[in-house]
Parts: structure tokens; C-alpha cells; sequence
């Protein structure tokens, strides 16, 4: 019963998805410590680190995975290189030369180094006193050029023996040493000054680091010998994927009265062209995929390499055991902008969990593996099959609801309406028979729900998680269930089919003689929680209220809670108020009204069909007023008038009077039944119909209409309906 | 030993927060009290140096239910704004019943006179009866719990006959200097099963999934026991008439 733990299962039930894209533009379920990026030019180098050429990457084919550090793959705004594709600043040893605008990151930065940077533990344990001295002076000597330092210290062929030796500084400088052991003596430097380098880590080093690893891959290195030459942006240029003006600069914007050749690379929504971000395409002889974004060894490569980096374990609390842990945890969840993470730990003064503990290390601890593949498999299916509610204007990630089955089955979305649930938006055509009553949809929603459970077992947990953050750097859980298959689709099946009614407003798109044209579809089920959202506060709702409305819902139809009463109410409210609505909004504000209506009263089982036999006072008054609006709209339409119904008009104040407004729109109705004449006989007798099934004390109660009365109109209405396409279709027509 | 007391504790709220969630700060609730939980809750009742009180078990009495809150938390750090913005899950309207029992602290020698049984074991019923000594309070301070006395088992719980529901790795309690004799703070987990609404807490020593915190040394109320001059000045053993 924990999220994390069930994320992580499921990212291991479906390791055989790993890396396949099934869409284009759907992001694929990563491998561990990788992520994606929208690359903007394509590199083909040889095995040699040989330019070949380039090309300025199609946006529909922008989306590549990438290797990750867990820095870079959080990074904001700081300087965090990712190890392999990045963007111009960091790959190019040349950017600042044709004029790139922020701070590179190829090389080590001459940034200074404090004395705080120096671990000076290191040196206390790997030191005796006098030798911790003489490292003291060699600093002091130095000052605060890093760069400086760096490249004396890296000189030295083994740092510590020396030192330890005790031998003068002098002497160590006069050392000629090759390069892999300077290599290997920056990453020795990394443990001595870890603050400034963590800060200064560079792509090169990166990159350098990983390929003089045991765990090296033949691209990474082609990819870091090219790099070393330092000609990527010329060579961008020479090959016209980039673009200098007169200056020798690369150009911010294309001069506009060139219009008709825009060059590629400025089409791309980019700042600049700096901007870009490089992909690699290494081609190697006798290697069928030479593309080091879908190389599956390159990621094999990467992973072990990067595992092999991390140092301390800790006590995963996922899993129980002492794992590698995990410095950061990935964000990107609900879509690849959002920078809101489920677990973090940056409050150092403040008391989220500092007074027992002193550190976040102490309160808790995640495995890198563990975090990685929960968060990962995160990404994918919220992105596969969850529900992201957007925020306020600029439309930043908000509520998400995502249900999932651990074996990674296919289940129905609880968050739909049953026209999706049954697969009707997906139908080719309109001839295909569409629910349309009781019956019609218990047997079609039996047949879909038996199809899921079938691939998906009785035992198989499903888990319906909700997400929110009230900030954008933090995600919380508000959400959290897990059931058993069966389980699941019963409680669907069962929001469906009781909290339904007969819904016009789905919209679908269909061929007419080779014109698309949007239809609106009759359907009998149950609506979106998102659109009760909307019928409830209309539907210029905030966004907000919508989702906290829709987190409402959201336990009605997973835990079978009964549906507060205040957000019943409030659509009966709106849906009287006809008149401040477009007559669509209305009619769809309408039958969620009596969906919800009637499953909040669920014992009494209100019927979708008109009940004659029904003689409660509010049914009979929403029978009444749908006939007086029914025979005024009919005498509108032959008389060619448009305009709204004494009905329609007065609706809101019968609500809250009945017996009073009834007489105003019954004499109102006069001269309609005058004009109609003959024609409107059957109305009329229906009216006296209904008047006469009154118990006598009812009629003239003149309190509030309880939502009843919106069932008894909708049903009445319907009943005349059906009766008049019967008895007249172009009549009927007339009606819509 | 007549050492055993059981009693329920409900309220409308409650968050025993997941670990996970806590270092951000965005605190979300396991589903099930934690043992620390509810050994802090019987200690809220009664506790005494010379007693340490052990969980056995507890019983789920209402289905396990969560309410998302938005709360402003106070910032105490060095950030400017006043509060920061948060939304914690609760469980929402839950009842347990707990049945403890507690033994002697045999790392407290100083407190080895008061080692009475029967007087701390009436004591803890009647504090029962009454509520408790201080504040109960369900996993945080904002969700106001109540005491009263119960038979383990009675009357109906919503997962009587619901089977056996497993969770995963837990939070059990932490083992604090003065019950660990040692100057250090552990923290314990384990894996919690329910059967029928029932979870059977495993003895702290028991857990074999534990993570050294940090060094912590004990900080005991200085006593000298019964010793203490003029504490038994006037009292005659015939007892008050």
C-alpha cells in the first residue's frame, strides 16, 4: 500500500517497454537516469570524431531520450550539462566565439573556490598533520583561481601518495604524467573541493569522465573526440544549419525581407539560434543504430557507468534494504514542463522535518534505482493514460488523476463519460448504433467492462493516484487508492450505470459526403466529472473550483461515496436558471442535472422514461411546464419566431414558486393555443392530464421545487419528442 | 502481570505521515497508525519513566477514507515569505481500538522502586476513563484525538470480514536512547498485514529493518525514586482513615 513501491512494480512489469515509442509524440517509458529532450540539430559524426554532416532536426521527430545526470535532469536555471546531447552552450567549445549569449559550459569556469569548498575531512583522513599542512600552503599559493590550481593539481600523478609522501610541491610539478592519469586525478580533485566542482561540473568533464570508465560505449567517445576539436558552431555554420551575420556572429533573428527562403533552424520556436539543442547520429561500420538516442547499449552503458559514480548507500525506505541512494528525484511528472516533485528536501531552516532530525538524509532515504524507475514510470502513464487539469492562464499542470493495473493492462479511465468509456468518440461513423436507453447501456457497458476484465484478471491491483501541488516546486499526493481489478470495474460499471441519463451534448466529428462536420450524438450513461464540474458553477468555472470539484467526485465514483449534496443542488440551481444560459449550455447543464439527481436519490430509481404513474408535486410540475413550453415553442416555430418561451423565461421563479408563476405562464399561453388552434387539442389535454394527478393540497403548495421537477420536465419533453417524430417528423425537426 | 489495557481513540482527522512525503513538505498520511503513533497516544494517557508501553494491536473500526486540506505553513527559515503553501492528505473520521500493555524500563535502576504494577496499571485505566493526562492527538498536533475506554473487539468494524490486506514497507517507531540503553536513535519498519481489520504490531526488538539516525543521548528527569527527602513524611503505612 504505497505509491512508490506499487510505481516501481509496475515500471518492472513492463521493462519490455522500455525505450519504445508506441506514438510519435508520446514519451516511451525511459530507461532509468534518462530523460527527453526536444533537439533541434542533428550531428552525423564517424567513429573517429570525423564531421560529416548535419541537419536541423523535423519538430515531429524533435523528441529524444537522453542520458541524465540526477542534477541535470532537475536543472532549472543553473549550469547542470547533461553527459551526451545538450545544448549549444555546453557542447561547443566554440560558442562564445560566434557570439553566444550565456555562460558556457564546455570547459572548467574560472570560478574561485572558498576555503569552505575544500573538504577538509578528506584531507584529515587521508593525511597525517604536517603533510595536511604543506596542501594547505600549496591552496594558499594558488589563491582563488580554481582553473589554476586545477590544472597544477591535475598534474600530479597520484595525489595522495605524494602528499603522503611528503615530497615538496616543487617536485611534484616537474612531474611529466599522461593523460588518462590526469583524468583520473580530476576525479580524485572532485572529493577534494566538492562544493565548487559540483557547481563547475562541465560537459567535458562529464563526458570524459564516463568514457575513461570501464563502462565507456565507442559513441560516447567518437562523440567526445569531435567535441574536443572545438568546431562544432563552425562547422554548424559550414555546413548552413547555423547562420552568422556580417560581425562573424551568430544571428539573433533572420533579416525579415528575406521571407521567402527562411532557413530551417529559424522557423523552431528558439530564442535564438544559440539555443539549439544537438543530438548525435555516430555512424560506425557493421552498427545498425547509429543514432545514440535509440542505442540501447549506450543506455546500458550510461546506467552502469552512472551507478558506478554514486558512493554512499542508504536504507532505501521503499524496498528496506541498503541500496545506492538517491541525491534528487525527478521531476517532469505531469508533462515536460511541470518542475513540481514528489519527493524533495530543501528546507535546511526551516522545520519540515529538521528537530528530530538534522538532516533530510536522516528523516528518509530512496534508492536511485527505486526513485528513478517510481518517477519514470510515473511520467509514462500519466502521459499514457492520466488526466491533467490545467491551471489559470498560463495553463501550468494542475490536478492529475491517473489509474493504472500494475501488470500495465489497459483499464477504463474513471474520469470519463460513458460515450468514451464505450468507445463511441472512436466509431468511423454515426451508423453504428449508439446507447440510447437503460437497457442499451447496461448490456454495452457489461460487454466492455467483461472485455477489460478478462486481459485483466480478478486479482490484478489497479491504482487510482491524484496529484496537485500548491506550489510549482512541490507535488503532493491528494489521491490515493488501490483496489483489485475486479473491484475497479465494478465500481465503474456501477457510476455508470446509476449515475446516468439520456446526455445530448457530445460532440463528434463525421463525414458527410467528404465534409467533416460535428454532430452531436444522443448517448445514455454516465457524465465527466470535469463536466459536472462545469454544470455545477457554470461554464466559465475556475479552475480551481473545477478540480477540487472533480477531487470530489473522484471518491463517489472509486469508493461508491454518495455524491455531496451541496454540488447536487447547486446544478439543479443552475439548470433552472435557463435564461442566463446559450440554449446548448443549458440543455447539457439540464440532463447532468437529473444524472445527478438521480443518483443521489438512487433508492428511489427514477425511471429515464416518463412516468405517468408518478404523482409527486414536483414531477408533475416539471411535466407541466415542459408541456406550456412545449405548445409555445410549437406555435413559435410555424409562426417562423425566435425568441425565448414564457417557460423558458420564467423558469427560475416557477422553481421557486410553482403554483403562482404556473397560472402567469398558463394564461400567457392563450393566444398560442388560439393560433395553433385544432392542432394543439392533444396538449391541452395532456395539460388538464397532469393538473388532475395533483393530490388536491399539492397543487396549490407553492414552496420550492426540489431538482425532481427537472426530471419530470426532461422526461416530458422527451416523451413529446418521440411522439412528434412520430406523428409529424418535419414538426419534430422543428422542435430541435 | 496485570499489565493490559485496551481503549479507543477517534477523531475527525488524522495524519500519520509517510516519511516520504515529509521531507518535502508536503505531508500525505500512511493509511494505518503507525506504532509510534499510538505508543505517543498511550503515553498521552499515562506514562511514567519507570514504564515503557508496548502496542499489541490495533483495530480499524471505519473504512480508511482521506481529505485533501490546503494549509499555509508557517516559514521558519530564512525565506521571506511569511508561509509557504502546502496540501496534506489526511485520513478523515477514523476510530481505533488499541490494546497495549507496558513493561518495566529496566535501563531506569533509579526508578526500580516504583516498579508497582498494580498501581501503574489502574492508574493508566482511570486516565482512560478520564481522556487522558494531556492532549491526544491522531500523528500530528493539529488532529485532536479522544480517548475512552473499550473492549478490544467490540461492537462492528468496517473490515471485519474483509480478509487480509497486506502494506508495504512501514514506518514502525523509533528506538529511543532510554529504552535502547544506548546513546543512539534508531528507526524500525515492517511490513503490516491486516487481517479482518486487525493489525498484530510485531515487538519493537523485533524489527529487522532498522537505520541507525543519528547519536542521541538520553536526558532523563534527574529523581532519586522514593528516596527523595520528606516525600514519605506523614505517611503511615496503616493507610489514611
Amino acid at each position: 500500500m504505497s505509491w512508490i513501491q506499487k510505481l516501481y512494480e509496475t515500471y518492472e512489469n513492463c521493462q519490455s517497454m522500455v525505450g519504445k515509442s508506441t506514438d510519435d509524440n508520446n514519451t516511451p517509458l525511459l530507461p532509468i537516469c534518462h530523460t527527453t529532450q526536444i533537439a533541434q540539430i542533428e550531428v552525423t559524426i564517424d567513429q573517429e570524431g570525423n564531421f560529416k554532416r548535419a541537419r536541423v532536426v523535423p519538430k515531429d521527430d524533435a523528441k529524444t531520450i537522453i542520458p541524465c545526470t540526477e542534477d541535470s535532469g532537475g536543472r532549472t536555471s543553473g549550469l547542470r550539462p547533461h553527459p551526451l546531447c545538450d545544448k549549444l552552450q555546453y557542447v561547443a567549445a566554440d560558442y562564445q566565439q560566434y557570439g553566444g549569449s550565456k555562460k558556457p559550459c564546455f570547459r572548467l569556469d574560472d570560478s574561485p573556490y572558498g576555503n569552505n569548498d575544500i573538504e577538509t575531512e578528506y584531507f584529515k583522513n587521508e593525511l597525517e598533520g604536517t603533510s595536511y599542512i604543506s596542501i594547505k600552503e600549496f591552496f594558499d599559493k594558488y589563491k582563488k583561481k580554481l582553473h589554476e590550481i586545477f590544472s597544477e593539481l591535475v598534474k600530479i600523478p597520484n595525489l595522495v601518495v605524494i602528499i603522503n609522501r611528503n615530497e615538496s610541491i616543487e617536485k611534484i610539478r616537474e612531474g611529466s604524467v599522461d593523460t588518462e592519469t590526469i583524468i583520473k586525478n580530476k576525479y580524485k580533485l572532485i572529493d577534494i573541493f566538492p562544493k565548487t566542482l559540483q557547481k563547475t561540473i562541465t560537459y567535458e568533464y562529464l563526458l570524459e569522465r564516463w568514457c575513461a570508465s570501464e563502462h565507456s560505449h565507442p559513441k560516447a567517445e567518437a562523440v567526445l573526440k569531435y567535441v574536443k576539436k572545438g568546431t562544432v558552431v563552425k562547422d554548424l555554420i559550414d555546413s548552413k544549419v547555423l547562420f552568422v551575420g556580417e560581425n562573424g556572429k551568430l544571428l539573433k533573428k533572420w533579416d525579415k525581407k528575406q521571407k521567402d527562403n527562411i532557413p530551417d533552424i529559424f522557423k523552431l520556436s528558439l530564442d535564438e539560434q544559440a539555443d539549439a539543442f544537438v543530438r548525435w547520429i555516430v555512424e560506425i561500420p557493421n552498427d545498425p543504430q547509429s543514432a545514440v538516442w535509440l542505442d540501447m547499449s549506450l543506455y546500458e552503458s550510461w546506467i552502469k557507468y552512472y551507478s558506478s559514480t554514486k558512493k554512499t548507500k542508504t536504507l532505501c525506505y521503499v524496498v528496506g534494504t541498503d541500496l545506492l541512494e538517491a541525491d534528487q528525484h525527478p521531476k517532469k511528472l505531469r508533462n515536460d514542463t511541470d518542475s513540481a516533485k514528489l519527493i524533495s528536501a530543501n528546507d535546511t531552516s526551516g522545520f519540515t522535518f529538521r528537530g528530530r532530525f538534522l538532516t533530510a538524509g536522516q528523516a528518509c532515504g530512496v534508492s536511485l534505482d527505486i526513485s528513478q524507475k517510481s518517477h519514470l514510470a510515473l511520467r509514462w502513464l500519466i502521459e499514457r493514460q492520466g488526466k491533467v487539469f490545467y491551471e489559470g492562464k498560463r495553463r501550468t499542470p494542475g490536478l492529475t488523476i491517473v489509474a493504472w493495473a500494475i501488470t500495465g493492462e489497459q483499464i477504463p479511465d474513471p474520469l470519463a463519460d460513458s460515450f468514451s468509456i464505450m468507445g463511441f468518440d472512436k466509431l468511423e461513423s454515426d451508423s453504428e448504433p449508439i446507447a440510447s436507453n437503460a437497457q442499451d447501456l447496461a448490456l454495452r457497458l457489461k460487454k466492455k467492462i467483461s472485455g477489460y476484465s478478462v486481459t485483466l484478471g480478478d486479482t490484478t491491483g489497479v491504482v487510482v493516484m491524484g496529484l496537485d501541488s500548491a506550489t510549482p516546486g512541490r507535488m503532493s499526493i491528494t489521491f490515493y487508492r488501490e483496489l483489485t481489478g475486479s473491484d475497479f470495474l465494478a465500481r465503474v460499471e456501477n457510476w455508470h450505470q446509476t449515475c446516468c441519463w439520456i446526455h445530448n451534448y457530445r460532440p463528434k466529428e463525421i463525414d458527410v459526403a467528404g465534409k467533416k462536420k460535428t454532430i452531436y450524438i444522443q448517448f445514455v450513461g454516465a457524465p465527466a466529472p470535469s463536466d459536472i464540474a462545469e454544470a455545477a458553477y457554470g461554464s466559465k468555472v475556475d479552475d480551481r473550483l473545477r478540480n477540487a470539484t472533480v477531487e470530489r467526485i473522484l471518491p463517489c465514483i472509486i469508493d461508491g461515496q454518495k455524491i455531496p449534496r451541496d454540488l447536487v443542488e447547486s446544478v439543479v440551481r443552475q439548470a433552472s436558471n435557463r435564461i442566463a444560459m446559450e440554449n446548448w449550455e443549458w440543455n447539457k447543464t439540464l440532463s447532468i442535472a437529473c444524472a445527478l439527481y438521480r443518483k443521489y436519490h438512487e433508492k428511489e430509481e427514477y425511471d429515464m422514461a416518463l412516468d405517468e404513474n408518478r404523482t409527486t408535486r414536483d414531477y408533475l410540475y416539471g411535466r407541466l411546464l415542459a408541456l406550456a413550453d412545449n405548445l409555445e415553442q410549437w406555435a413559435l416555430s410555424k409562426a417562423n419566431e425566435d425568441r425565448p418561451t414564457t417557460a423558458a423565461r420564467l423558469m427560475q421563479r416557477f422553481a421557486d414558486h410553482p403554483y403562482t408563476t404556473w397560472r402567469t405562464i398558463e394564461l400567457s399561453l392563450q393566444p398560442y393555443k388560439a393560433r395553433l388552434g385544432a392542432k394543439s387539442l392533444s396538449r391541452q389535454r395532456l395539460i388538464s392530464e397532469v393538473t388532475t394527478k395533483f393530490k388536491p393540497d399539492d397543487y396549490t403548495n407553492d414552496k420550492k421545487l426540489s431538482g425532481e421537477f427537472l426530471l419530470g420536465y426532461h422526461c416530458q419533453r422527451e416523451a413529446l419528442r418521440s411522439k412528434e417524430k412520430e406523428e409529424d417528423p418535419e414538426e419534430g425537426m422543428l422542435q430541435e | 502481570m496485570e499489565n493490559k489495557v485496551s481503549f479507543k481513540v477517534y477523531g475527525k482527522f488524522a495524519l500519520f505521515t509517510d516519511p516520504l512525503t515529509k521531507i518535502g513538505g508536503e505531508k500525505c498520511s500512511y493509511q494505518i497508525p503507525t506504532y509510534q503513533a499510538l505508543k505517543g497516544i498511550i503515553e498521552s494517557v499515562y506514562w511514567k519513566p519507570t514504564i515503557i508501553w508496548i502496542i499489541d494491536k490495533v483495530r480499524v473500526m471505519k473504512p480508511i477514507k482521506t481529505q485533501t486540506k490546503s494549509v499555509k505553513p508557517l516559514n521558519y527559515g530564512e525565506s521571506k515569505a511569511p508561509y509557504s503553501l502546502s496540501i496534506y492528505t489526511y485520513l478523515s473520521d477514523v476510530e481505533y481500538q488499541v490494546q497495549a500493555h507496558f513493561k518495566w524500563n529496566l535501563h531506569r535502576e533509579d526508578m526500580s522502586k516504583d516498579r508497582n504494577e498494580n498501581k501503574h496499571y489502574f492508574v493508566a485505566k482511570r486516565m482512560i476513563e478520564r481522556g487522558g493526562r494531556r492532549d491526544i492527538f491522531l500523528g500530528t498536533r493539529e488532529c485532536q484525538g479522544y480517548v475512552e475506554p473499550c473492549c478490544f473487539g467490540e461492537g462492528e468494524g468496517f473490515y471485519d470480514n474483509y480478509g487480509e490486506l497486506s502494506f508495504d514497507l512501514m514506518f514502525h517507531g523509533f528506538d529511543y536512547p532510554d529504552e535502547l540503553g544506548k546513546d543512539e536513535l534508531h528507526a524500525r519498519f515492517w511490513r503490516p498485514k491486516m487481517v479482518n481489520g486487525i493489525i498484530e504490531f510485531i515487538r519493537p526488538e523485533d524489527c529487522e529493518i532498522r537505520k541507525f539516525v543519528k547519536k542521541m543521548s538520553a536526558n532523563p528527569p534527574v529523581s532519586v525514586g522514593l528516596d527523595e527527602e520528606g516525600l514519605l513524611e506523614g505517611y503511615c503505612t496503616e493507610g489514611v482513615r
